[in-house]
């Protein structure tokens, strides 16, 4: 793939927009708050919009047409069966007790439902995470621009974590949650006309289903075995593994993207955040599932397409969404693309860096370092942060070309260390019991029941590094599985030392607990500014999309 | 600063140049499609650019 001057017009004219953003946001920064934490104050769509765009990463944009291309339509159970219900539990159940605890990140959530300990294994656990995703989303991109382009991986990773660290540091989180929409629109607008194309290009939905075997083009009819299904899971690892313990972890607890809901003006825009979000989320399987689906039933129609081998001889899925782009798109439009493909890797990144930045700055050095400092101290310390969060990313990215399949460790780590999280936040925010001990104990054995299951089961030939005492028919059913096991084990423990500890009293509990903090009724507002009509809603479209797909 | 604003206008400029790339190398298709894909892409981008920009401009208006 090359491309001509217009593509290139294309991406100067997009990045000069970037940095234009970060420049005139730049006055806007005058405290650590409005640096970290946009100083609550961005209105309701631009942070729903923020909230899905931040997980839209290129990483996750390639990744799901590979698995379209790989397992089907049944990819979109990441949407409709765990993002969507996920998102709406956040925005109703969730959001009165971080946004109403005034807590500025979730680990401080964590201090101050429970104690220091459970919000340092968060902070430092969280932290770690986020630079190994910003590392992996550079390297991810350098390695497509090196691929795809032929551009030099060293000066793709460097000119593009220097534009990242130029807006962030500009204009802190205001610019990242700024850009990260912009970049969603651009998502949106640069790749609708390639589902379009290959779509109809392969007949249509209907002839998509003629061309390719009926477990790719049913959701659900074949769920009950494993065997059956591309993906090689069932019901129950499904809907337990991934609709809740996964979606439900990574949702309503990764501060990456709570933090955008947290940016919000008010307690009911908060709310509202995740809600709205779920209208767009809804459709995006349409523009970054429906392609790799239609480049399978391009295969098999004698077009001239093919997706390209790779190292094992099998064909290389996540070459799906690049090859359909190099088949459709004229220059012009793929400038815009490929343009779409980096804004998506370098929001990933600014995203990560911009939660890290903050968990760092509030939980790590204001808490351990250097607590009673005046609030421009902490916003100098932000802003180095900033700077040391993307070298640190630059860093994990060489440290990443040492692995070969990306998403796998994203997956290893977001089922090791997020899984058992949402037990804990399930029993701090609902049941006023739940002591600090028991917390902690579930949390940690929650963990460690992660790696052992992890250690001790193999799938795909990988895990099982002590013992194998289970084979899982796939991958997939692996991470769900040590899901649904380091939850239970943390919710059990969690509740098992709560009992044999002593209780927090109720005062002081006020404001993050249920039945301890005031849900506001917002009976005033119009209908659509009210979380219940936009639920139903948005339930009865998912319904129609489940029955219609099934 | 009201996120519409740039957005609006880097939409509507990003679609006058698809729609100008469309019409004067109406020729630049790809392999799979003989569809003018930069023309019909454009038009719909600087529908969206204007959309936004026009939101924009009744904010500011009922605000003075």
């Amino acid at each position: 793939m090359k491309l001509a001057p217009v593509d290139y017009v294309i991406l100067v004219l997009y990045f000069a927009f970037v940095l234009g953003i970060g420049w005139r946001l730049r006055k806007r920064i005058s405290s650590s708050g409005d640096f970290l934490m946009s100083g609550r104050s961005v209105p309701v769509w631009i942070t729903s919009l923020a909230f899905i765009a931040a997980n839209l990463g290129a990483v996750e944009l390639i990744g799901m047409a590979a698995s379209g291309a790989k397992y089907g339509i049944m990819t979109a159970h990441f949407y409709w069966l765990g993002a969507i219900p996920a998102m709406l539990f956040m925005g109703i159940f969730m959001m009165p007790f971080y946004y109403g605890s005034k807590a500025r990140s979730v680990p401080e959530y964590l201090k101050l439902r429970f104690d220091e300990k459970t919000r340092a294994f968060n902070a430092f656990s969280f932290a770690i995470m986020t630079i190994f995703s910003s590392g992996i989303s550079m390297y991810a991109l350098g390695l497509l621009l090196h691929l795809v382009l032929g551009w030099s991986f060293n000066v793709s990773v460097l000119a593009s974590a220097a534009i990242v660290l130029a807006y962030t540091f500009l204009g802190g989180l205001t610019s990242a949650i700024y850009n990260e929409v912009l970049q969603f629109f651009l998502i949106v607008l640069g790749f609708a006309p390639l589902a379009i194309l290959s779509v109809s290009k392969a007949g249509g939905w209907r002839g998509i289903v003629a061309r390719l075997p009926p477990n790719m083009t049913h959701a659900w009819r074949y769920m009950g075995s494993p065997t059956e299904n591309p993906m090689g899971v069932e019901l129950f690892g499904m809907i337990a593994g991934l609709g809740f313990v996964l979606s439900f972890g990574y949702w309503c607890t990764n501060f990456l993207v709570v933090q955008r809901a947290m940016a919000a003006e008010s307690m009911s825009a908060a709310r509202r955040t995740p809600l709205v979000g779920t209208l767009p989320k809804m459709f995006l399987p349409f523009i970054v599932i429906m392609p790799g689906i239609a480049a399978i039933a391009l295969t098999k129609m004698n077009v001239g397409y093919a997706l390209p081998p790779n190292a094992a001889g099998g064909p290389d899925y996540t070459q799906a969404l690049t090859t359909l782009m190099a088949q459709f798109y004229p220059s012009g439009i793929l400038g815009l693309g490929m343009t779409g493909l980096m804004a998506s890797f370098m929001s990933g990144m600014a995203g990560n860096v911009t939660a890290f930045n903050t968990v760092f700055t509030y939980d790590i050095y204001q808490s351990y370092i250097r607590p009673n400092a005046d609030d421009h101290h902490y916003l100098t310390v932000g802003r180095v942060t900033t700077v040391v969060g993307v070298l640190l990313s630059i860093l994990a990215a060489y440290v990443a070309t040492r692995y070969n399949n990306i998403m796998d460790l994203l997956q290893l780590v977001f089922g090791c260390v997020n899984a058992p999280l949402f037990a804990t936040f399930l029993l701090g925010m609902f049941w006023r019991r739940t002591t600090a001990h028991g917390a902690f104990a579930g949390l940690t054995l929650g963990t460690g029941a992660a790696v052992m299951t992890l250690c001790t089961t193999v799938a795909e030939g990988k895990g099982g590094w002590i013992a194998n005492w289970h084979q899982f028919p796939s991958q997939m059913a692996q991470n769900f599985w040590i899901a649904i096991i380091a939850f239970a084990v943390c919710f059990v423990i969690s509740v098992a030392v709560s009992l044999f500890t002593t209780p927090r009293p109720d005062k002081e509990m006020e404001g993050l607990v249920y039945g301890l903090t005031k849900i506001p009724h917002d009976a005033t507002a119009k209908w659509y500014e009210r979380p219940a009509p936009l639920t139903a809603i948005v339930i009865v479209l998912l319904v129609i999309l489940n029955i219609w797909f099934r | 600063m009201d996120l519409r604003v740039p957005s609006g206008w880097f939409f509507a400029l990003t679609g006058l140049i698809l729609i100008g790339w469309g019409l004067f190398a109406p020729d630049a298709t790809a392999p799979l499609t003989t569809v003018n894909v930069n023309f019909y892409s454009g038009i719909a981008m600087l529908v969206f650019g204007i959309f936004l920009l026009l939101l924009a401009w009744r904010a500011v208006r009922s605000h003075s």
